[in-house]
């Protein structure tokens, strides 16, 4: 008894240690451990994903290409999203979700049908939420503002399972606390999904050209740039009432771009400059504390913030390989990095 | 029956000599064309004229004839897909494509695809390289391509069909009439190229180890062609030259999974041309209606599209005036009015105003010089004076050199100014000087012609993302481009024995000043050869295109490049000599199998095979 009772208290403290063995095991799980994507949306021709390890010395323009050779990640890159050691890329104009290994890059599966037009996806218990824009009005005056939906994958088949109908636009999604938040730029409302009924919510209007956002400590922040004369803004969205509040910026800081929230402070771009302030502010800061030195033409495509540092991705002019540009939060250039055609993202891969 | 025989010869053997030399054809017997201009005024410039016995060897749509029988690069969105040009390292809104003399590039994107044009709809078509603005406006900055339908006046009766039946199902009805006496002239046809184009892609799996093949790729090109001349007199005469077409195709897919879409687009074209020959004082006049539309859907599943469409009405009055015996010169006014319709820029109208003076001189059998002027008078932009100065100088049997200076431009098209959004309307004219240097070699049976040239090109309009991410085009760039064209023809009898052979090579550089970078898609090198034999009814031929290796992107990245190819095509065809010509022909294109692609994640077909059938009765 004693001896059975001794070997397993020595059992279980083995499998801790050895749990906790793993927990701080540093070692690189594959090539692209330890570092960061940047997702090129690429043009009519393709796009391709960038890596560069976190402290900036190694860089692969092209790792989908490196590692799956001739096989064809799809037209019009917009998104990758996670989900345990693999990685979902979405390849907006191919209709295609490239499932690979986030460690090794090396491709899986595809998910090829249910998609029209997929844009950001999030998961949640073994299934992915992808947005889909569907048909645009442009080309369908009659539906193409209604049609939008989200997809459910089951990412254990990588397939579609359902749709959730949306009546609406929809292009970014965020999971908070079950519940799903999407925006879109002419759509004037943040929809609320519950993935768990499929059943949409009542919505929060918060105007349009609503595009970035993020949640911190319960509140969604959304950033929002309309056309002409109308302010930027950041709206604060309290998820508990679904209250709302904002942060009007001045004239100067218009067609606002980016939001990212990080160690208690927001972080945004204009123009080519990157602004913060914190999370309980009322106020904008036109005082920018980075100001990325694009070429002409130049525009900052994709931002974050993260790991103390600022990251711009240069959109360029769409034909030819751009830049990234990464700074610290003091405003100075830590690296340049030649990545591919219409950077528009950054994914860390820790 | 001499006659006839060297006719015959000439037709066999004579693959893309310089017009110079198809002269003895066309003196044969009385011909019209209709496009005088060409002639008279490109004594100083190169031109490469196919007839109807290259046209009937290549394939039928007009991007397989000028790829293997020219130095003009051509970028192909697939087997019969959207095809465009670069001539001389230019963009393809820089190469015109002109008519029977009529400018027909379109007013919405600026460019000529060259998979909606069946050579066989032709009598000939020919490739007329460096600037020619001053007679055919826009565009005529590379070079222009001339679709030519030659009336004659002479009694005769003939019937041309050829009837093709190839790989992936392709199939085309070819079908020309033509009725003549001394008096009228028509020339009535039709041809019908189609084909369900779902080749295999050579060596290209999916991720799940399927074969990849061509699809959503089907295209049908359609088009009816009558062409009608009177001769009231000695003096005057009167043409009517009208066609119609209809290309219905959908757009091949890059991935298995994108949405499948389609693309309509169709012309109608009608001019009527007056000709008034009063010895010394020539007039010509010309009215012409051009409708132009295309349906794009974004999903071909539903009936839900895009669309634009222009109608022009062109007028022109050419006066010409022999001045003394070596010296003619030629007045041009033209007016043109186009309204443009279309869910991408609205509704707008433009007109367009021009006068030229063309001034021909002939100091002597061996030295001919060419002047011309032009300028356009419009409220759209700002028209530059657009000049052309040319001499050529026959230096014993042996060496012709010829000189050309010309400023030519392009002006912006419906969608670069009326674009919504995006659309500039303060945008001027793309505009370049150009100069070159021909040298042409006769020695017997060989030609050589060596041409030098140099582009200078500025207010290159290019579309740059704006702010608040609204793409619009801007005069941004500026270009040089330099080069060389070689074209070589040789053509021998021994015995019974016919044989001819014809190579084109072009060298370009074309360089995006303030970069440094070759412009993408152009090729540094490209070369084309033919050689071809006939003996009694037995005719064969072999065909040769290496297109040297292009970049895609504007940075000239090395990662990011179509490869080099080089493709070859057999033929042979046996005259059974039923009726007036039966042949029954066999190629075998892409002989050697190359897996290539003109565009990348774009590839061509392997190797495929053709049948045909051509009758004249």
């Amino acid at each position: 008894m004693k001896l059975t009772r001794l070997f397993l208290v020595a059992l279980s403290a083995s499998l801790f240690v050895s749990c906790s063995n793993d927990d701080d095991n540093n070692d690189p799980k594959g090539v692209y451990d330890n570092g960061f994507f940047i997702l090129n949306e690429g043009n009519s021709d393709g796009g391709s994903v960038s890596f560069a390890s976190d402290d900036l010395t190694n860089f692969t323009a092209d790792i989908y290409k490196t590692v799956n050779g001739s096989d064809f990640a799809g037209v019009y890159l917009q998104n990758i999203f996670f989900d345990g050691d693999r990685a979902y890329i979405i390849a907006g104009g191919s209709n295609v979700i490239n499932v690979v290994n986030r460690y090794t890059f090396k491709l899986i599966a595809k998910v090829e049908t249910g998609l029209a037009a997929p844009r950001y996806g999030v998961v949640k218990d073994g299934k992915a939420y992808v947005t889909n824009a569907n048909t645009y009005s442009y080309i369908n005056p009659a539906t193409g503002d209604t049609d939008d939906y989200i997809a459910i994958i089951d990412l254990a088949t990588n397939k579609v399972e359902s749709k959730i109908e949306l009546g609406a636009t929809a292009n970014r999604i965020l999971l908070e606390n079950n519940k799903l938040y999407i925006t879109d730029s002419s759509n004037d409302k943040v929809l609320v999904v519950n993935p768990a009924t499929k059943a949409l919510e009542t919505p929060v209007t918060i105007g349009y050209d609503g595009d970035s956002m993020e949640v911190k400590d319960g509140v969604l922040y959304v950033l929002r740039a309309p056309y002409g004369s109308n302010r930027s803004e950041i709206v604060k969205v309290k998820l508990s009432d679904k209250s709302v509040t904002k942060i009007t910026f001045p004239e100067s800081l218009d067609r606002a771009g980016y939001l990212d929230i990080y160690d208690d402070k927001i972080y945004y771009t204009s123009n080519k400059s990157v602004y913060a302030i914190t999370t309980t502010a009322t106020a904008a800061s036109t005082t920018a504390i980075a100001t990325a030195s694009l070429p002409a033409g130049g525009s900052i495509y994709g931002f974050a913030v993260n790991d103390d540092k600022i990251y711009i991705a240069d959109g360029g002019d769409f034909g030819s390989n751009s830049k990234a540009y990464i700074y610290n939060l003091s405003g100075s250039l830590q690296k340049e990095l030649t990545v591919g055609v219409g950077p528009n993202g950054f994914y860390f891969n820790n | 029956m001499t006659l006839k025989k060297l006719f015959a010869f000439y037709l066999l053997l004579l693959c893309q000599i310089m017009s110079a030399q198809s002269d003895s054809i066309t003196k044969l017997k009385t011909v019209v064309v209709s496009d005088s201009n060409l002639k008279k005024y490109s004594a100083s410039q190169s031109v490469l004229k196919l007839n109807d016995s290259v046209i009937n060897k290549n394939e039928a749509l007009l991007t397989d004839l000028l790829n293997f029988n020219s130095s003009i690069y051509f970028k192909e969105y697939g087997r019969g897909m959207l095809s465009t040009v670069a001539f001389r390292g230019t963009t393809s809104s820089q190469t015109a494509v002109i008519w029977n003399g009529i400018n027909i590039n379109s007013q919405m994107n600026g460019s000529t695809d060259f998979n909606t044009i069946s050579g066989s709809d032709y009598n000939s078509v020919s490739v007329k390289a460096g600037g020619g603005s001053v007679i055919y406006g826009s565009g005529a900055v590379g070079g222009t391509v001339h679709l030519n339908n030659d009336l004659s006046f002479y009694k005769r009766f003939e019937n041309n069909l050829k009837l093709d039946y190839g790989s992936f199902n392709t199939i085309g009805i070819n079908y020309k009439t033509n009725i003549s006496n001394e008096k009228w002239s028509a020339q009535i046809g039709f041809s019908k190229n189609s084909s369900t184009n779902d080749y295999k892609y050579l060596n290209q799996y999916t991720w799940k180890g399927e074969q990849r093949w061509n699809q959503n790729g089907q295209y049908d090109v359609f088009t009816m062609s009558a062409n009608l001349g009177y001769k009231f007199d000695t003096k005057n005469s009167l043409k009517l030259y009208s066609q119609t077409s209809n290309t219905d195709r959908n757009t091949s897919l890059i991935t298995e999974t994108e949405t499948k879409s389609k693309y309509v687009n169709g012309f109608n074209r009608n001019l009527l041309e007056y000709d008034g020959d009063f010895g010394k004082f020539k007039t010509n006049f010309k009215t012409a209606y051009i409708f132009e539309n295309y349906q794009y859907y974004a999903d071909n599943s539903t009936n839900q599209y895009t669309f634009g469409k222009t109608e022009s009405f062109i007028t022109k009055a050419d006066l010409g005036y022999t001045l003394f015996k070596s010296t003619q010169i030629n007045g041009i006014l033209d007016y043109n009015r186009t309204k443009g319709f279309g869910s991408g820029f609205g509704d707008n109208t433009r007109e367009i105003s021009s006068a030229a003076l063309l001034v021909k001189q002939d100091f002597s059998k061996d030295w001919k010089n060419e002047f011309g002027i032009r300028k356009e008078f419009t409220d759209n932009y700002k028209s530059p004076v657009l000049f052309s100065l040319g001499s050529s100088y026959q230096f014993g049997k042996l060496y012709n050199l010829k000189l050309n200076l010309s400023r030519n431009f392009r002006i912006p098209t419906f969608n670069d100014l009326y674009w919504e959004e995006g659309g500039n309307p303060n945008l001027k004219p793309e505009s370049s000087y150009q100069a070159e240097i021909g040298n042409v070699f006769t020695y017997k049976n060989i030609s050589l012609t060596q041409t030098f040239y140099y582009i200078k090109i500025t207010d290159l309009l290019r579309w740059v993302p704006g702010n608040g991410g609204i793409w619009t085009p801007q005069n941004t760039d500026k270009v040089n481009t330099y080069g060389t064209e070689t074209l070589l023809s040789w053509k021998k009898q021994y015995g019974k024995n016919y044989f001819g052979a014809n190579a084109t090579y072009a060298y370009t550089v074309s360089k995006d000043i303030e970069t440094d970078k070759q412009l993408f898609f152009v090729p540094f090198n490209k070369v084309t050869a033919a050689v071809s034999y006939s003996r009694n009814n037995i005719s064969a031929y072999y065909q040769f295109l290496y297109n040297g290796f292009v970049y895609t992107q504007a940075d000239n990245d090395p990662n990011k490049i179509v490869d080099a190819y080089m493709v070859s095509n057999i033929g042979i065809d046996y005259d059974f000599k039923f009726l007036d010509s039966f042949k029954l022909g066999f190629q075998v294109l892409n002989l050697w199998n190359e897996n290539y692609e003109s565009l990348e994640n774009r590839p061509m077909p392997g190797r495929n095979f053709n049948m045909y059938l051509n009758l004249k009765f």
